[in-house]
This record gives structure tokens, sequence and C-alpha cells, in this order.
């Protein structure tokens, strides 16, 4: 009784929130019409806040209403596009630049070089990996010490030969940041001098940060996971 | 006269050493006493960090953040609060802003006074580093009064402080500033104007501004080459925009621009600034509930931030991506040491060994950010 | 020595070989300062004015073959396990291992996803006396070294040897 109940209140409330309030006003019954009016209060403002945030979503997707001022990041992907064509992977480039890795060293001297750009810092770079099975990445935090702006960068590699183009040329302090990606998700960077880890010992097996790392056993005879038994 | 070449010597200054402000292995090539290369080797530290915030909830990573950078442990929780509280759009009360303003700068003084009294340690001078650590546990004593813990304080929370101020708080920290600022005329006097102090470190390890960008260098490295750039005032965050201090840096007053003296006098005026802005935010700090916002559970949306914050050693910046369970995806800490620390084989070409050693201590580093 | 004590004067002082061999040990230790992590800021902190170490006796020593104790101050990784192994023979006998907060006596809060982190310093040297904490205060730290003197104390050095 209580199931078909609740089925003709969602019908009800269906039909109110489409503007039609007769069908609840004309519900006999005043236990059933107030649970009715309760569902309908609480569906409006369930719908409210998903409004709410797909609204400063799509504020966001429009930097600037006005068609002559442009977003800093929409300027940079068009004169990468103009100037290197092909390399950007993605339309959205809102939040970030996703390139594709080819010519990426001559696009770093071009980002640092370039007097409206000026990117003369890069201040991290960060290894990712989406899952177990999936794509691994690189990205790129750039700063600017002159314009005062900063951009981010995305460069997506397979996981079984992940392979990047080096920035050390460029920034000098990507020889240490690379390292340490290279340490932790196993990404080679072309062209660095000395591709070695850098946190982790010489001889350590896998890489550790991503999602599929098992710790290794023992190392030099020392027993590495915590063990519990024989505890008094 | 001639001169005598012969092959380079590969010395080892090995992880366990006094002067190293941690484990740090240098392999340094000499040509005699005159230094040709410095490597430094590091990873003697790493406690895997990244790992465990991959693994623990938002507020369980606030100890491990604690540990990193174990001299500026406030610091390091107030740039992750910051950055979680950005990704979660929440707006923290006025008094909890003040006294996360308050705890950050006495952390500041306090992480000041240990770099340089064991600067002075590395270059021979016993008695500074003495009295500087007796300065630094009246600071110590402060922070044990607010949240009972010495070094690592786990105080500042997302959305947050841990604990509100005890009784007589505020006229204790008067009272502390009282007698600080006096000091630091002694500390000169002792120190800074030393001549033997001069003449070790004014002119050596100079380090040009367009290096030092290169690199990646912040904070009163960078200031100590002249460029002028503090986070607190270039990006600001927090409510440090209401309180009135100034940025020192670098000029070469006892030698060139971005030596050694120089980093260090830039730190000597930065505890000066710091003890201002304490004073500032004690006068005005409003009365309310800190543990007001603190939100029931923290569960970000999906996204990703990255926020950059001002510790006393440069530019500590946190970048966190959330795929909308309480566990993070990824959180990578960007170091401000690991930085500072890259640019020492660059600098410290050509000088001899103890020089290496002075301009080491000059650039502050601590190994437990650097190896994370 | 019952039978000797009071049949002297006011400054002839009578006691067993072992006592005045331990009360000589015990009372100076030299320590090597080996820290790592965060407990070696409280380390720094206890030789320093306000917790002096020097007047129970400890200076800090920097090399391996002037010092009597050992304390592991911080966090120990794989990659330096192997030198604490190299340093601890460099020693020279008789020598003693105080394993100083929670990362030295167990792998501290890093036991669970800590790949690189050495579960506790007694995997490799063996350890007398283990103050804990996250980082152990100095009085803590203080304690655990007079703890030692009392255990250095009740050593029978010339006693194992004849016997």
């Amino acid at each position: 009784m209580s199931e078909d109940q609740d089925k003709y209140i969602a019908e009800v409330v269906e039909k109110a929130l489409r503007g039609d309030m007769d069908a609840i006003n004309n519900i006999e019954d005043r236990v059933t019409r107030s649970k009715a009016k309760a569902a309908l209060i609480k569906a409006k403002r369930l719908s409210k806040t998903a409004a709410a945030e797909a609204a400063p979503a799509e504020e966001t997707a429009q930097t600037d209403t006005t068609p002559t001022e442009k977003s800093l990041n929409q300027k940079v992907a068009e004169a990468l596009a103009k100037k290197f064509s092909g390399s950007i992977d993605s339309e959205d480039v809102n939040e970030y630049i996703q390139l594709n890795g080819k010519n990426w060293f001559e696009i770093a001297q071009y980002l640092k070089d370039n007097p409206d750009l000026l990117f003369d810092s890069l201040q991290c770079i960060t290894g990712f990996d989406f899952g177990e099975g999936e794509a691994l990445e690189v990205r790129y935090n750039l700063h600017s010490m002159t314009h005062y702006h900063a951009i981010e960068i995305r460069i997506k590699t397979d996981r079984n030969d992940p392979k990047v183009p080096s920035v050390e040329q460029v920034w000098r302090i990507g020889d240490w940041f690379e390292r340490e990606t290279y340490d932790m998700y196993g990404i080679v960077f072309e062209g660095h001098h000395n591709m070695t880890r850098i946190l982790c010992p010489e001889d350590w097996e896998g890489w550790p940060l991503r999602k599929d790392y098992e710790t290794q056993e023992t190392y030099h005879g020392i027993i590495v996971p915590k063990v519990k038994e024989g505890w008094e | 006269m001639g001169v005598v070449h012969g092959d380079l010597m590969t010395l080892n200054i090995g992880p366990q050493h006094p002067s190293t402000h941690g484990v740090l292995r240098l392999k340094v090539k000499t040509d005699g006493e005159i230094v040709s290369e410095v490597e430094p080797y590091i990873g003697y530290l790493h406690r895997c960090f990244e790992k465990h915030c991959e693994n623990v909830t938002y507020d369980q990573v606030i100890p491990y953040t604690d540990r990193c950078d174990y001299i500026a442990s406030m610091n390091n929780n107030f740039g992750y609060a910051v950055a979680v509280e950005e990704l979660m759009k929440i707006k923290v009360p006025e008094r909890v802003e003040y006294i996360r303003v308050i705890v950050a700068e006495l952390n500041r003084i306090a992480s000041h006074l240990l770099a340089l009294g064991t600067y002075g340690l590395d270059v021979g001078a016993f008695t500074p580093f003495l009295y500087m650590f007796r300065d630094r546990e009246r600071i110590l004593d402060i922070f044990e009064a607010l949240c009972g813990a010495r070094l690592l304080y786990n105080y500042i929370w997302v959305g947050g402080v841990s604990h509100d101020f005890p009784n007589e708080f505020v006229e204790t920290v008067y009272s502390f500033l009282d007698y600080f600022e006096p000091k630091i005329k002694e500390y000169n006097e002792l120190l800074t104007y030393n001549k033997i102090f001069i003449e070790r470190t004014a002119d050596v390890g100079v380090m040009p501004p367009e290096v030092a960008i290169s690199y990646g260098v912040s904070g009163p490295n960078l200031r100590g080459s002249g460029v002028k750039w503090d986070i607190r005032k270039n990006e600001t965050y927090s409510i440090y925009e209401k309180f009135d201090f100034d940025i020192p840096v670098g000029s070469g007053i006892m030698g060139t621009v971005g030596d050694c003296w120089d980093r260090y006098y830039v730190r000597m005026q930065e505890m000066v600034q710091s003890a201002k802005i304490v004073r500032q935010a004690l006068k005005t700090i409003p009365a309310g509930n800190v543990h007001q916002a603190l939100p029931k559970k923290i569960r970000p949306p999906k996204g990703f931030i990255y926020k950059r914050t001002e510790s006393p050693r440069g530019d500590l910046a946190y970048y966190i991506v959330s795929d909308g369970s309480p566990i993070p995806f990824r959180l990578k800490m960007r170091s401000p040491a690991f930085t500072a620390l890259s640019v020492l084989g660059e600098i410290s070409q050509g000088w001899m060994m103890s020089d290496v050693i002075a301009i080491l201590g000059s650039l502050d580093i601590v190994l437990g950010e650097i190896d994370r | 020595m019952g039978i000797l004590e009071n049949k002297f004067q006011d400054n002839v002082v009578v006691a067993s070989m072992d006592k005045l061999l331990g009360w000589a040990r015990s009372t100076s230790p030299w320590f090597f300062q080996f820290g790592l992590a965060c407990c070696a800021i409280e380390m720094m902190a206890t030789a320093a004015s306000r917790y002096d170490l020097m007047r129970i006796g400890m200076i800090p020593r920097s090399s391996p073959r002037q010092a009597d104790v050992m304390i592991v101050a911080g966090t120990v990784t794989m990659k330096m396990s192997l030198r604490v192994k190299k340093l601890y023979e460099q020693m020279a006998n008789p020598k003693y291992v105080i394993a100083m907060g929670s990362c030295a006596t167990s792998g501290g809060p890093y036991w669970q996803y800590g790949y690189h982190v050495l579960k506790g310093v007694d995997l490799v040297v063996p350890v007398d006396v283990y103050v804990p904490g996250c980082p152990p205060r100095p009085e803590a730290l203080i304690e655990g070294l007079l703890k030692l003197q009392e255990k250095i104390q009740a050593e029978r050095p010339l006693t194992k040897k004849i016997a």
C-alpha cells in the first residue's frame, strides 16, 4: 500500500515541478497531501543546488563575456597553435593546456623567451597516474616573474613506455624535478644528462608512486614491511 | 712562478656530518683546496610522504605535513589548510585568520633563529647558537601553552585551528616581543657586524638573480639577490594585506649583492618585520568561535589546485588533485629547500672547501622537506 | 668490602674495582651526534642552553671513533641503514645505542605505507635504551640517558672476564 502511495506521490511531484500544482492540491487525504508537499520542497531544493553548481561552471567556461578580451590560457593556446601546429591535444583550455609531447622542448623555449609571455620560472613538475592500466601524465606549473601570470601544461604518455622530452636546458631546476618524476613513476625524460634515481636508492625495484606499486620484501637482507608477529 | 696542476681529488662529505644540516651527502671534486664541482646526493630521509597522503584522509595528512619541514611546522600546516579550503570554498572566521597569522609569524621567528644560530656554528661561532636557542625556547614555551607540543604541532586544521588562546596568552606574547626586540641589537653586535664573520661570508657564494630564478630559488635566498618577491605581498593569501610590513632585500652592504652575508642579513631583518606583524595582529584580533567552520566531513569536490604560501625557507606550494572521495588522489608538496639545494653546485665553483660549508649554511635547507 | 669499611681515615675510600670502573664509565659518556630528522632538533635543544647536556658529562663528538654512545635521533631509511651499520661498527668498544623517538624505535608514524622507512633501528644495530615520543621532550631524553648510566653502572666488566 505504501509503495503505491510513494509512486503516486512521485507522479504528483513531477507534475508540480512542471508547473501543475492542481494535482497536489486535489489530494483528499491530508497525510498524503502533506507528504507530497514536503517531497516537492525537497525536490526543488535539490534542483536549485544542482543549478547553482552548474552555473559557476558555466561562468568559468566563459571567462569573459566581451569578445575582445581573452584569458591568458586562450592567448597562449592560440599562439602555440599558430607556431607549432598539431601540438595541442584538447580544445578545452580553461584550466590547463594539454599538449601531446612532440616539440615540447621548442615550445618550452618559446614560452620562456617570448616577450609577452616570459614564463621564466618553472615552479613544479608533478607526475600523475590515472589509475591501474591507464595513462601516466606529467604536469608543469609555470610562472612569470615579470608579468606575474601563471599557467599549467599537461602532457600524457603511455604507461608501458613513458617518454617525454626534457626541459632541463630551458629551466635549470627541471634537472632535479625530472629525476624525481622518473624515480617515482618511471617516466623517462629524453635528453636529460643524468637520468638516475634521486630519492630512492639506485638499486630500488619498482616505481613507488604508481597505483599498482607493491613494496619489495627485502632490501640488502633487511625486511622492508612491518613485521607484526612475535610481539610479547 | 709556475702553476702546478694535478688530478682532481674526490672528497666525500658523507651523510653523517656535523655541518650538513641533516643527512646530506656532497661529492666534492677539488683541485687542492679549490673546489671545482659539488654534487649533492639526497634521499637519505625519503619518508614516502606522498604515498602516505594517497592512503589517509585529508585531516590525517596534517601531522605528516608537520614532519616535512620540522622547523617551521605551523607554516606547513597553514599552506595545506589554505589550499584545501580554497578547493572546498570554505570561509574561516576572522579570529581564526588572525590566530593563524600570529602563530605563523612566531614560527618564522623561531625558524630564523635556528637557521642563524646553526649558521654561526658552521662558521665557528658557538656563542650565538646558545643565545639564539635560549630565545627560541621562549617561543616554544608559548606554543606549548597553546597546543601542548614543542616542535610538531598539528595545530592549523582545515576550516579552523585546534585550540583557542588560553588565559593570558596575549600578555605572554606581548612580554615576549618586548623581550625579543632588543635582542636583535645583541645579535648584531655578536655576529652580524663581527669582522671575522664578515670576512668569511661577504663576497662569498654570489648568486646572480637570473641564476636564482632559473633554479626556482625563492624566499630569503632570492631576496638576498635583490629580487623583491614575497608571496605574502605579491599573491597575498589569508589576511596579510591588512598588515603593514616591509620586504627586506639584499643590497650588497658588506660586499656584493647576493652573497652569503646578504642572505643572512635578510633573515635577520625578517625577524624584525615578523615581530611587527604579530604586534599589529594582537592589537586588532576579534572575538569569535574558532571551531565554527570546521567541516564535519572533508570531501572536496572533484578538481585540482596549486596553491603557494610563504614559508620561512621560501615558496611552499601544494598541488592537490581530488576525485570527490575523503582521501586525496594525488598530493604533491613543492618544497623551497629542494630548489635551494639544487643551486649549490652552481654557486660554489671556484671557492675553497670551508667556503662551501659557509654557502651551504646560508641556503638554510631542511632535509625533511627536500626528501619528503 | 664489608670488613674493610670505616677502618681507615675519612679521606680513604674503599670500593670494588667493578664499582669504580662502572662509576668512571657511566658518568662521562660522549655521544655521537647522529641526528637525522626532527628528533635531531630536540637533541640540539637538549644540548643547548636550557637543558644542558654537558652537566651530566656528555659532549657531542662528530667522529664515531671518539664516541661511546650513539643516539639515533630520527627516521632511518633504507638508504641510510647501511651507513648506520657501518658507523656503528666503526665505534670502539664499549659502545651503546639509544634509539630516540618513535621512528627509531619501530618506524614511527611511517610504519604503514612507508616503503623506504626502516621499521626500527634495532633491525640493524643492537639497541640499549628506547626513548619514546614524537619527538621526545628534552626531559625524556635526559631520563633515557640517566637510565643508560644506570645500565652501564650495573655492568660487571671485570667479573665477566675472570669467570
